[in-house]
């Protein structure tokens, strides 16, 4: 079956519609496990290298601002890029959470 | 940088076009140098610039390097000075003030285009982040 949706319909495979018909937990675990097999790069680990990236961002930040503070600072754009650059970061971190929490209060309201 | 590229790319503009900034303004406040004829007189600075390979790491500019132009000068004759020879000449340095301007009008020209360049990248990327938001 070709699905328009198909990174939708992978979260829940066969074993999981198999679990409402009995209460066995067991079934339930089976398809928590397909879940968590699915290949590719998952959310978590998209999350997780972005949070790494607008760290160093920031750290680069942090560091040409104190640079600014001492003097030391040869290009005054290079601390303005720097800070964008972190701002930017910042907002991409804050949009993916924003998605991953609408997508967990989606699934939280859905009528079983 | 990975992600925000042009940001860093349109910085190494700047910073090549801050130093040839750098460089016009010594040309143009040592431009009235005086040395004696039996020195090298005040030598024009270049800089030249040379492209980061696109693709292979980062892209850009860089500054390669600092030229100099001849120390010949031109001989101009101030018999008043203490500096003059024996025939009363002096030499000052041969740069011509109008080059020297369009020189800056070009540089700043440039940093602004970089600048410009940074601030629409910027908008780009935010309006990429309000994608599905309505």
């Amino acid at each position: 079956m070709t699905s328009p949706i198909g990174g939708i319909s992978s979260l829940f495979p066969s074993a999981a519609l198999g679990a409402t018909t009995g209460v066995a937990g067991t079934a339930a675990t089976s398809a928590t496990q397909a879940a968590q097999s699915t290949s590719g790069t998952d959310f978590a680990s998209v999350l997780a290298s972005s949070m790494d990236q607008l760290q160093s961002t920031q750290a680069t930040a942090d560091n040409l601002a104190t640079q600014a503070a001492t003097g030391d600072l040869r290009d005054v754009h290079d601390y303005m890029i720097a800070s964008n650059e972190a701002s930017l970061a910042t907002e991409m971190v804050v949009a993916i959470k924003n998605q991953a929490v609408s997508a967990f209060n989606e699934i939280m309201r859905m009528q079983v | 940088m990975a992600i925000f590229d042009t940001l860093s790319i349109s910085g190494s503009g700047m910073t090549a076009h801050r130093k040839w900034l750098d460089a016009v303004s010594d040309n143009i406040s040592n431009i009235n140098d005086v040395s004696a004829t039996s020195e090298d007189a005040f030598k024009e600075r270049f800089v030249d610039v040379q492209a980061n390979e696109y693709g292979s790491g980062e892209g850009g500019v860089r500054v390669a390097g600092v030229t100099f132009g001849s120390g010949e000068g031109r001989i101009v004759y101030e018999p008043d000075n203490p500096l003059a020879d024996a025939n009363g000449n002096v030499k000052y340095p041969d740069i011509d003030l109008g080059d020297q301007m369009t020189e800056l009008m070009i540089a700043q020209r440039g940093y602004q285009a970089n600048v410009t360049a940074i601030s629409r990248a910027t908008d780009a990327y935010q309006a990429a982040l309000r994608l599905g938001k309505g």
